[in-house]
C-alpha cells in the first residue's frame, strides 16, 4: 500500500505538480461531455478515467455517496486505478469529487482531491516576472488551464497592461503590491477565445484602454464595438515610465491586431508568432483573404532583430515552458522551433497561404459570441461567461500545434 | 409546467453530488408509476438528472423546468419510478 499523502489539492498545487511532471492518475466524474471538451493536461498528456459520479452511484449501488464509490470502485474500476501513485479525484466545483477521494482513501489509495474543480482550474491565474529591474518589470500573468498569457509592464511605478484576462483581481493585486499604477490597457486584438478583462480593468483602474479601430467592429456581424476605446495606429507609441512600447500593425489572425516592441528587447506578439505554433487566420471567417496579410505580417516580423525576446499571447502546451517557467523564447530560437515559422522561411507566398488554409483546427461557435462580448454587443452572465470561456484556447494551427508537442523545453 | 407529483424534495441550497444522491434515496421509496418533484439551485444538477436517468434502471426523468426566482435560477426536475 502506498503511503498516504496530503488530501487537498489547490489549484497553485495542481500546476507545480503539472510543472515538474509529478506522476498521478486522474479520476474525472463529471458528465462525459464535460470531460471531453475541457480535461487536465500536463506538459505530456495525463493518464485519466472518465466515471461520472452517478455512474458511480448507480454502479455501486449504495445509498451515501462514500459507499458508492467504495462499493464501485472495488467492484469496477480496481483494474483501472494503480495502486502506485496518487490519484487526483476531479469534478466541476470540487464537492462530488471530495466523496470520491474520501471513497479511495478508505480504500487504501494515495488520494486526493481538486479544491475547487475543473471551474477553480479554468480560473486559475499565475503571475511570473520575465525581468524585474528599476526601468523596467514585464511580468506574464498566465491562465494555465486556457493557454492564455498577458502582461504587465511597468517602469517608474507607472504600468501597461497587455491583453488582461477577464478576471481583474491578479492585476490589481499586482499593481498593489509592487507600487504600479496601471495608466494604459491594451488589447491587441479582438479575443475570439476568451472573454477580455480590458475594459473592465481600464475602468476599475482610471487608465485609458486602447484597441486597433479595425477591431472594434464584428467581423461576422459588421456592427460596430459600443465599448469605449481609443484608436491605436500603426507605429504608435506608448510611453510607460522610462520606456516605450512602440505598436506594429500586423494583421492577419485579426484585421486590427497589433504587435508591441519594447526597443530590441522584447516583442509582444499577440496571437501571431507563438512558442510552438502561429495564430490561424480563420476567426473572422474570412481565411481566404486574410492568410495572405497574416503571412506578409509574419515576415515583417521576422525581419526584427533575431535577439528580441518574443511574449505570445497563448500557449498550446506547458511543455512550451522555459527553464524559468516563461513562455518566452528569442526570436532567433523560434525561427528554428516553430514549425509555421520554418514553413513560412521556406515556402513561397502561395505555399504559405496553403499550409494555412490547409491547417485549420476546428472551428468553435462560442468564438463568434466571444468577439461579440469583447465588442460590447453581449453581455453574458457569469454562468455565460465561464461556459463560454470552458476549455483551452484554439486560436493556433492545427499542424504547428501538434509538431510542438513532444518537443521540450 | 403543470406537472402533478407525489413527493417534493427541497436541494435548495445544497451542492453537487446531494440534489441527486437525494434524490435517488426517495425514488427508491415510491411507488412504481408515482412521481418525485425536486427542486434544487445547483446549475449542474440540469445535465446530471439527465445523465443520471439514462443509466439508473427503472427511472424515467419526464420533465425539467428552470425558473428565475429573485434573480437566482432554481432548477427543476420530476422524476418518475418506472418498475
Amino acid at each position: 500500500m502506498t503511503k498516504k499523502v496530503e488530501s487537498a489539492w489547490t489549484t497553485g498545487d495542481l500546476l507545480a505538480s503539472l510543472e515538474c511532471r509529478q506522476k498521478f492518475f486522474v479520476l474525472d466524474v463529471r458528465n462525459r461531455d464535460e470531460f471531453e471538451r475541457f480535461r487536465l493536461e500536463g506538459r505530456e498528456p495525463l493518464p485519466a478515467v472518465n466515471v461520472p459520479y452517478f455512474e458511480m452511484l448507480e454502479l455501486g449501488g449504495q445509498d451515501e455517496m462514500v459507499d458508492s464509490v467504495v462499493a464501485c470502485v472495488e467492484q469496477h474500476l480496481s483494474g483501472q486505478l494503480p495502486k502506485d501513485q496518487l490519484i487526483l479525484s476531479v469534478c466541476a466545483k470540487g464537492d462530488t469529487s471530495e466523496y470520491v477521494a474520501q471513497g479511495l482513501d478508505r480504500l487504501g489509495y494515495a488520494s486526493a482531491n481538486l479544491k475547487g474543480g475543473m471551474k477553480a482550474w479554468g480560473e486559475h491565474y499565475a503571475t511570473r516576472a520575465v525581468v524585474e529591474a528599476p526601468d523596467l518589470s514585464i511580468y506574464q500573468v498566465s491562465r494555465p488551464a486556457r493557454g492564455c498569457l498577458s502582461y504587465v509592464v511597468a517602469s517608474d511605478a507607472k504600468a501597461l497592461v497587455i491583453d488582461p484576462l477577464r478576471h481583474l483581481d491578479p492585476y490589481l493585486e499586482l499593481a498593489r503590491s509592487k507600487g504600479f499604477r496601471i495608466e494604459m490597457v491594451i488589447d491587441t486584438h479582438g479575443h475570439a477565445d476568451h472573454i477580455s478583462g480590458g475594459v473592465a480593468l481600464a475602468s476599475a483602474s482610471h487608465a485609458s484602454y486602447h484597441l486597433h479601430p479595425y477591431d472594434a467592429i464584428h467581423p461576422m456581424d459588421v456592427l460596430p464595438a459600443t465599448i469605449p476605446y481609443h484608436a491605436i495606429h500603426d507605429s504608435q507609441v506608448f510611453p510607460v515610465g522610462r520606456v516605450e512600447l512602440e505598436a506594429l500593425h500586423i494583421p492577419g489572425h485579426t484585421l486590427g491586431l497589433v504587435a508591441l516592441r519594447v526597443d530590441d528587447r522584447y516583442l509582444f506578439t499577440g496571437d501571431s508568432i507563438c512558442i510552438g505554433s502561429i495564430a490561424r487566420p480563420d476567426l473572422g471567417g474570412k481565411a481566404e483573404s486574410w492568410a495572405p496579410l497574416h503571412g506578409r505580417s509574419l515576415r515583417k516580423l521576422l525581419g526584427l532583430p533575431g535577439s528580441m525576446t518574443v511574449l505570445p499571447g497563448h500557449f498550446s502546451s506547458l511543455a512550451e515552458e522555459n527553464d524559468a517557467s516563461l513562455f518566452a523564447a528569442t526570436l532567433d530560437d523560434l525561427k528554428r522551433r516553430n514549425h509555421g515559422l520554418q514553413i513560412l522561411e521556406q515556402e513561397t507566398e502561395e505555399g504559405f497561404i496553403r499550409y494555412l488554409l490547409e491547417n485549420l483546427p476546428p472551428f468553435l461557435p462560442e468564438y463568434v459570441d466571444i468577439k461579440r462580448v469583447n465588442a460590447g454587443l453581449l453581455a453574458p452572465s457569469e454562468d455565460e461567461a465561464s461556459a463560454l470561456e470552458l476549455g483551452k484556447n484554439v486560436c493556433a494551427l492545427s499542424q504547428a500545434s501538434k509538431n510542438c508537442k513532444g518537443e521540450t523545453a | 409546467m403543470n406537472q402533478s407529483f407525489d413527493k417534493l424534495l427541497d436541494a435548495r441550497g445544497l451542492n453537487c453530488p446531494m440534489p441527486l444522491v437525494n434524490a435517488r434515496k426517495e425514488v427508491g421509496k415510491l411507488e412504481p408509476g408515482q412521481v418525485l418533484k425536486i427542486i434544487a439551485t445547483d446549475r449542474g444538477s440540469v445535465a446530471d438528472f439527465q445523465g443520471w436517468a439514462k443509466i439508473a434502471k427503472n427511472v424515467e426523468l419526464i420533465g425539467q423546468e428552470t425558473e428565475s426566482v429573485d434573480g437566482a435560477n432554481v432548477y427543476t426536475h420530476y422524476v418518475k419510478r418506472t418498475g
